[in-house]
């Protein structure tokens, strides 16, 4: 999935928990999420939290498409 | 009777050496050089004709040996195509390659050939067709033809073909399952490799490491603050009566659902349909899998410029990369149409 | 620790006046038998049926296959979980061989559940195609998970645990006609002999992926999603300290009776003192979060590196994300200086084509591999269905499908069907049993 749209042309930002899983399909550009099941919230933890925690990580996807990378690259969240 | 055509070049085909490598395709009815061979070993088969061309001719003008080939065969009944054996002649091997995939690619036939591994044909055709493991010298002719018909028996009888170790063919990147004819379990497997790999001794892994696949990283978005965004995930969110019936898992199908002006992802109408985690938080909130809240807040803030009005959706699990790829080249041209900049998926 | 099996090999199943074994052929008789399944009050309709290899039966959707036992000394055998809490792996029972009690949903399936034939093309897909199995078909009055995918299956797995030791009871007081004996001596005291053998860890990965509890293998009645990997005895694997739990596609699961019979364990204990010096069981888990695949890696290593393992094999009991738990673990053990052998499935697809896991690292160079996932296959109708069909289609079964533009819905009106190998029962067979292997084509 990544890699045919990356191969369009159009940057890709992937986000998921399973970094390596990434990193063995080709994904260029990952960010971490948290888990799973829940890549982008805590159930466990109060709903602003959550909201926090998903804007933050989005922002930082949004980023990483507008970032010159020249190798596969994890960014810090 | 099965009819089979056999292509050769111009040594085999008796024409002559170095000196005539430059001749054109010709077509022969009947038996000519390894053909006679294999109207031996080819089990109520035919051989009908024999192709003869150069392999000069067919390395330097490859598309018109190619479409002059084609059009011999036009209307002619062909149950296989054979091509060689090509030993370890790098030119013939590329030629045999060559023929075959586009005989193959046009008539839909099943076509089979025969290389040495020190060759450059095998690299370039091995995950297009059948290609035995030949011989390095012409003196193995006799065992080549008979390990392709071998083989090629097996295509005409509607059999299937052993794995490639079991009928000496390259390994066409292609992994199945299949029962182990001594019935070895895993058990003994295991024990074998672990007492091999603790001795230092060889031992042969069932699983050998693929190399992965890259492709070139894609140039960043110049301006954010201009830039399109499209959202896709294969955590399998849609609308809770999963309108276009994504699978749970092995998914061959994907969604695209509107998120277009205020529109948000609200449990109990959308959920995931993702049958390898715990549904419970993403059904409860899909945005902790598709974050379009995130999204539209950070739209009015003007990170971004503007979002594409769907988001794309599909399962992942056990998914293959074929059909992942498929589904995939399925969305780029919806994408490029509303011309999006960059791209975030969510997966699970 | 010693721990001794008496071996009563079943030849023949059959309904009759009274529970007892003769010369082969186990009698049960029914209504008693149903009378005590239906102590629990959540069964509400149960029926036993005989399956032996040959018979014209499928049976779908198949939940749990448990080996009939009973413990000598009075001890449950399933401590912590249908028996009070006791140490396991020590001491003596009796088995009731070639024989499985299965359990199949009266009506309702889900992902986790699957399918056995008894005969044709398809019996060879699973281990319990060639056993003398007694069939409990039952249904409960579970109405919150009717219809839900993911079912717990708490009711009639428990009915299969609980069956089995009712029916291994008929053994007890005979004598058996042959003994598995089981003996490990501490780690650290095993004598110059074995000690210059190369010493190899076996690490377990059974499912523990679902947060929510009932769904997991249990270790001693202990959910497995909440444990870190420890060092455990392979005797205590093998007399019932961890039992099979209701999640992960059902051809990479690993039943009851598959944890009671571990081929791999067993290879591993008869290549003590010959081959290696096996020292032990690490029983791991997987994951579904990074750092805690990352931390359970870590753990094996380190319990590894400290018990002295020079060789270890991993076997995981599950695809997908958990091959990052695999994989995972492989290396950390690699990167310790420890060889090792990995034992799982592949995700290659219908076409074979896909990426066999879904990480992959070189140093991964020796793994046995059992299946493919995806593998398609199709099997003509069979003359008699246990269960219910429908559910392989209907109740979102990990192998099964509704509906597809190409292949059509996967049980078809003349009772045929057409499914991935991801819902064949305990299909792929990672314990050990698999005489499947992946090939190149």
């Amino acid at each position: 999935m990544v890699k045919e749209i990356e191969r369009a042309g159009i940057p890709i930002v992937q986000m998921c928990n399973l970094v390596p899983v990434a990193r063995t399909v080709g994904a260029n550009r990952i960010v971490p999420t948290i888990s799973i099941p829940y890549p982008l919230g805590d159930p466990g933890t109060e709903k602003e939290e959550q909201w926090k925690l998903r804007r933050h990580r989005t922002k930082v996807a949004l980023e990483a498409l507008a970032t010159d990378v020249k190798e596969q690259t994890v960014f810090r969240v | 009777m099965k009819k089979a055509i056999l292509y050769v070049n111009q040594f085999f085909g008796q024409i002559g050496g170095e000196d005539k490598a430059g001749i054109e395709p010709e077509i022969h009815e009947g038996q000519i050089g390894p053909a006679i061979q294999f109207a031996k070993e080819l089990k109520d088969t035919e051989v009908t004709h024999t192709i003869i061309c150069g392999d000069n001719y067919m390395g330097s003008n490859t598309e018109e040996a190619t479409a002059a080939i084609l059009d011999m065969l036009e209307g002619k009944d062909i149950d296989i195509f054979l091509a060689g054996p090509a030993f370890q002649a790098g030119r013939y091997t590329v030629a045999c390659g060559t023929i075959c995939k586009a005989v193959k690619e046009r008539f839909g036939v099943p076509v089979v050939t025969s290389m040495n591994e020190e060759t450059p044909g095998v690299d370039m055709f091995k995950k297009d067709m059948y290609i035995l493991k030949g011989g390095n010298i012409a003196s193995k002719m006799r065992k080549d033809v008979k390990a392709m018909a071998n083989v090629a028996n097996k295509i005409l009888a509607g059999e299937p073909v052993g794995s490639a170790d079991e009928d000496g063919y390259f390994a066409r990147g292609i992994r199945h399952q299949a029962w182990r004819k001594d019935g070895k379990p895993a058990s003994e497997r295991m024990m074998e490799m672990l007492v091999a790999k603790l001795n230092g001794r060889p031992f042969t892994t069932e699983l050998p490491i693929p190399k992965i696949d890259r492709v070139e990283i894609a140039a960043p978005i110049a301006d954010l603050k201009e830039a399109r965004i499209a959202l896709l995930t294969t955590g399998g969110i849609v609308p809770v009566d999963n309108p276009d019936r994504i699978q749970s898992a092995s998914a061959t199908r994907w969604g695209r659902y509107d998120i277009s002006g205020d529109k948000r992802l609200l449990g109990g109408e959308y959920k995931t349909i993702h049958a390898g985690f715990d549904p419970a938080a993403a059904d409860a909130d899909p945005n902790v899998v598709t974050p379009v809240d995130a999204l539209k807040e950070l739209l009015k803030e003007g990170v971004y410029k503007s979002l594409h009005p769907y988001f794309y959706s599909t399962v992942g699990t056990g998914t293959t990369e074929s059909e992942a790829a498929r589904m995939a080249r399925e969305i780029v041209p919806l994408l490029q149409e509303d011309h999006v900049d960059g791209c975030i998926l969510v997966s699970t | 620790m010693r721990l001794e099996i008496g071996n009563f090999y079943v030849k023949d199943i059959v309904f009759g006046e009274k529970l007892s074994f003769d010369g082969g052929v186990l009698t049960i008789n029914k209504d008693e038998a149903l009378a005590f399944i239906r102590e629990d009050d959540r069964i509400t309709e149960a029926e036993l049926y005989i399956a032996k290899p040959g018979d014209k039966i499928r049976m779908c959707p198949v939940k749990e296959a448990v080996e009939p036992r009973i413990r000598l000394d009075g001890r449950g055998l399933f401590p912590g979980y249908t028996s009070e809490l006791a140490p396991a792996g020590d001491g003596a029972l009796h088995a009731l061989k070639n024989c499985s009690v299965l359990v199949v949903g009266r009506h309702w399936g889900g992902f986790q559940d699957g399918i056995i034939d008894m005969s044709g093309e398809g019996q060879k897909l699973t281990y319990f195609g060639q056993l003398n199995n007694i069939v409990l078909v039952a249904d409960t009055n579970e109405e919150f998970e009717k219809h839900e995918q993911q079912k717990k299956n708490d009711a009639l797995r428990r009915a299969g645990h609980k069956l089995a030791e009712f029916i291994g009871a008929c053994v007890k007081e005979l004598t058996p006609e042959d003994k598995d004996i089981y003996e490990t001596a501490p780690m650290i005291k095993r004598g110059a002999e074995v000690e210059k053998l190369p010493s190899v860890v076996y690490v377990m990965q059974p499912q523990s992926q679902m947060e929510a509890m009932g769904y997991n293998d249990l270790v001693y009645g202990w959910d497995t999603n909440h444990m870190l990997p420890t060092v455990m005895s392979p005797t205590e694997i093998l007399d019932g300290a961890i039992v099979s739990g209701s999640f992960m596609p059902v051809s990479s699961k690993w039943s009851t009776y598959d944890m009671q019979n571990t081929p791999n364990l067993r290879a591993l204990m008869d290549a003590h003192g010959k081959t290696v010096n096996f020292l032990g069981v690490i029983m791991s888990n997987l994951n579904v979060a990074l750092e805690q695949k990352e931390r359970a890696a870590l753990y094996v290593a380190q319990i590894a590196r400290s018990l002295g393992a020079e060789g270890a094999v991993v076997a995981e009991e599950g695809y997908g994300n958990p091959d990052a738990d695999f994989v995972g673990c492989l290396v950390a053990l690699e990167d310790a200086g420890v060889k090792t052998v990995g034992v799982t499935n592949e995700s290659t697809g219908r076409d074979g084509h896909g990426q066999p896991l879904v990480t992959l690292d070189e140093k991964c160079d020796a793994i046995v591999s059992c299946g493919n996932v995806g593998e398609l296959i199709e099997l003509p109708p069979m003359e008699t269905v246990l269960g219910e069909l429908e559910a392989l289609r209907r109740d979102g079964n990990s192998g099964g499908w509704d509906y597809d533009e190409i292949l059509g819905p996967s049980v078809r009106e003349d009772g045929s069907i057409i499914l991935e190998n991801n819902g064949i029962f305990c299909g792929d067979q990672v314990c050990g049993w698999s005489p499947k292997q992946m090939m190149e084509f």
